[in-house]
């Protein structure tokens, strides 16, 4: 190699690099092309909508300002769906990461069938959320399995006491429809956060466990003071991903409730609402302000995570 | 970067902590947890399978054997339905197929140049490509509707097009591809070039066959999210004619005299999800391991 003549080597390594530049650029082209506009673009375009009373056909009427914020801010509807959002990624996320914790430690053990298991409670989550939002329907129906099987097991006098009479109406009823999707979607997606978890387990060496056995700690206290602190990057990034999903919820609710998360919009969300704006009430300056409040409630969220797990001792 | 190093055959990475000597009545206790939980899993489709054979009177009691086994769900979902079953079918699988072959094309394009290809501005190009990773698509949804709206997208074929094109490449795509390419030995590319192969040459005749473990998961993971997608269907497709088997499923719950008659409905529950049950019986593989990826999109 060292014996080349310098300068040619030089000079074909230059036009190598430029014809590698160019196959670079027009290889990345078409792709770029989509980001730009569909991804970037799109986002001023947004900014730039939300400040105007826009018409679907003519395009803008009239400047707003913040006229549209101002409003959104002040309707009762919109309050209702901040305020179901946010119920359901209180309740949602942190009962979702338990389950899936509990699975992710479970199936890590030695057993057989694991691929199996592994297999199974992720299967919930392959089918598209109309099928399983629809079966869930079916599911919690006043005639339902969930009713008809409590009633067999003779549980009814329990929930009677509860105050959900025998033929309850779970996701029809504004008191526990929220409630039947948030169980719906722990259902579905523990799996998927099982799968994280496990991720983040088979990181932890076993050395750890070995010095924890030598020490005498029970299963519970190898959890409790091994496993659980040393899973804090996995923490940090299913509640991440767990809390981003959550704020965005609107498959389930549209299904369930229609385009106004009926009943009495319990099924009401964030992004429903801007939905609803766009496509029923087709006022798009005021979806667009709607999208941009959304963002800003992720962006936010996110950082106090990352404030709360970084900053955090290590449990 | 999990998720590309989980691509890789895996090794002894499945066993569990050591010093797990498997005392008898905590496996008893784990075993029946796992086989409690598996059914739970399982129940809920297996009743709506099994309703999906009952009569309407049937369907809302507690009959494991339907009494009695009828045809009659089935023959009203296949024969009664505006558009047809068969029409759902056929709009499902043409925009979840086109996706995933847009995003095969253009996310190993995209991929191998980021992974391989010397250029300046490539870093500050692919940060840019997984910041976008962060934007919600409702936040799009507003600006991408009229834009598509003054194109004349939200009308006739357009439906399907517009579809297509917010989902024809995903920053997913790129990365899972990108995160691959980097993996595979430099000799080979240059033993091609050496032989006198141009960029593109080399790109599809060496790159592309070695990629292909890369290029399966994305197949999976983009065939299965765009046939259950929902978000941008129900935006765009409104002819009766373009819907998906989610967004048909959806308005005829709402709507098309289904309501409470369950049979029918619970067959279509069952032909929506059939396909995808059969690729995640044979490709669960990718399905498990690719997911670290397809959980960034959020």
């Amino acid at each position: 190699m060292t014996a080349a003549p310098e300068a040619a080597r030089i000079r074909s390594k230059q036009i190598d690099s430029r014809a590698e530049a160019v196959a670079g650029y027009s290889f990345v082209a078409i792709p770029m092309a989509f980001f730009l506009v569909l991804q970037i673009g799109v986002l001023f375009y947004a900014a730039w909508i939300s400040v105007w009373n826009w018409n679907i056909r003519s395009g803008p009427v009239a400047f707003e300002g913040l006229g549209n914020f101002e409003r959104m801010l002040n309707d009762p509807i919109f309050q209702t769906a901040i305020k179901n959002t946010l119920y359901y990624a209180i309740v949602w996320v942190p009962l979702t990461m338990a389950i899936g914790l509990f699975l992710a430690v479970i199936v890590n053990q030695k057993i057989r069938g694991q691929t199996f298991f592994r297999a199974s409670f992720y299967f919930p989550a392959i089918a598209s959320s109309a099928a399983i939002t629809v079966l869930w329907i079916f599911i919690v129906s006043p005639n339902g399995l969930f009713n008809e099987l409590r009633g067999a097991l003779g549980l009814n006098p329990l929930f009677e006491f509860l105050g959900y009479g025998p033929n309850h109406n779970w996701i029809g009823d504004y008191r526990t429809a929220l409630n039947s999707v948030i169980i719906l979607n722990a259902w579905t997606t523990s799996g998927t956060f099982m799968l994280f978890y496990l991720a983040s387990l088979q990181s932890i060496s076993n050395e750890v466990y070995e010095a924890g056995a030598i020490d005498g700690a029970s299963p519970w206290q190898a959890f409790r003071h091994i496993t659980f602190p040393l899973l804090k990057p996995g923490h940090y990034f299913v509640a991440t991903v767990g809390v981003i999903g959550a704020l965005q919820m609107f498959d389930q609710a549209r299904i369930a409730g229609g385009t106004d998360g009926a009943p009495a919009y319990s099924l009401m969300t964030i992004v429903l609402y801007l939905y609803n704006a766009l496509i029923q009430q087709i006022d798009p300056g005021y979806a667009a302000a709607v999208g941009i409040v959304l963002f800003i409630i992720i962006f936010g969220a996110t950082l106090i995570q990352r404030r709360l797990f970084g900053g955090a001792p290590a449990w | 970067m999990t998720a590309v190093a989980e691509l890789r055959p895996r090794a002894e990475a499945d066993v569990g902590p050591a010093g797990d000597k498997g005392r008898g009545w905590r496996r008893v206790v784990a075993y029946t947890l796992l086989i409690g939980y598996a059914l739970l899993m399982f129940v809920p489709f297996a009743w709506t399978v099994i309703t999906s054979f009952k009569t309407l009177p049937d369907s809302v009691r507690l009959t494991i054997i339907p009494q009695p086994i009828t045809l009659e769900g089935w023959q009203y979902t296949l024969t009664n339905l505006t558009p047809s079953v068969l029409v759902l079918f056929w709009n499902s699988a043409l925009i979840a197929g086109v996706v995933t072959i847009s995003n095969l094309v253009l996310g190993s394009l995209a991929g191998y140049a980021f992974a391989r290809l010397r250029f300046p501005g490539r870093e500050i190009l692919f940060l840019l490509v997984l910041a976008t990773l962060m934007i919600p698509d409702q936040l799009r949804l507003v600006p991408i509707y009229i834009l598509f709206n003054g194109l004349g997208l939200t009308v006739g074929l357009g439906e399907y097009i517009a579809v297509i094109l917010v989902l024809a490449i995903s920053a997913t795509s790129i990365f899972l591809l990108r995160q691959y390419f980097l993996t595979i030995p430099r000799d080979l590319e240059e033993a091609a070039r050496i032989d006198g192969a141009g960029f593109f040459t080399t790109f599809t005749r060496v790159m592309l066959p070695l990629a292909t473990p890369a290029l399966a998961a994305v197949t999976i993971l983009q065939f299965q999210g765009t046939w259950n997608g929902f978000f941008w269907p129900i935006v765009f497709l409104k002819q009766e004619g373009h819907l998906t088997l989610p967004i048909g499923l959806t308005f005829f719950r709402e709507a098309g005299g289904f309501l409470t008659n369950w049979p029918p409905l619970m067959a279509l529950v069952v032909i929506a999800t059939l396909p995808i049950l059969i690729l995640y019986i044979f490709f669960q593989r990718y399905f498990v391991e690719g997911i670290a990826a397809s959980g960034v999109k959020g």
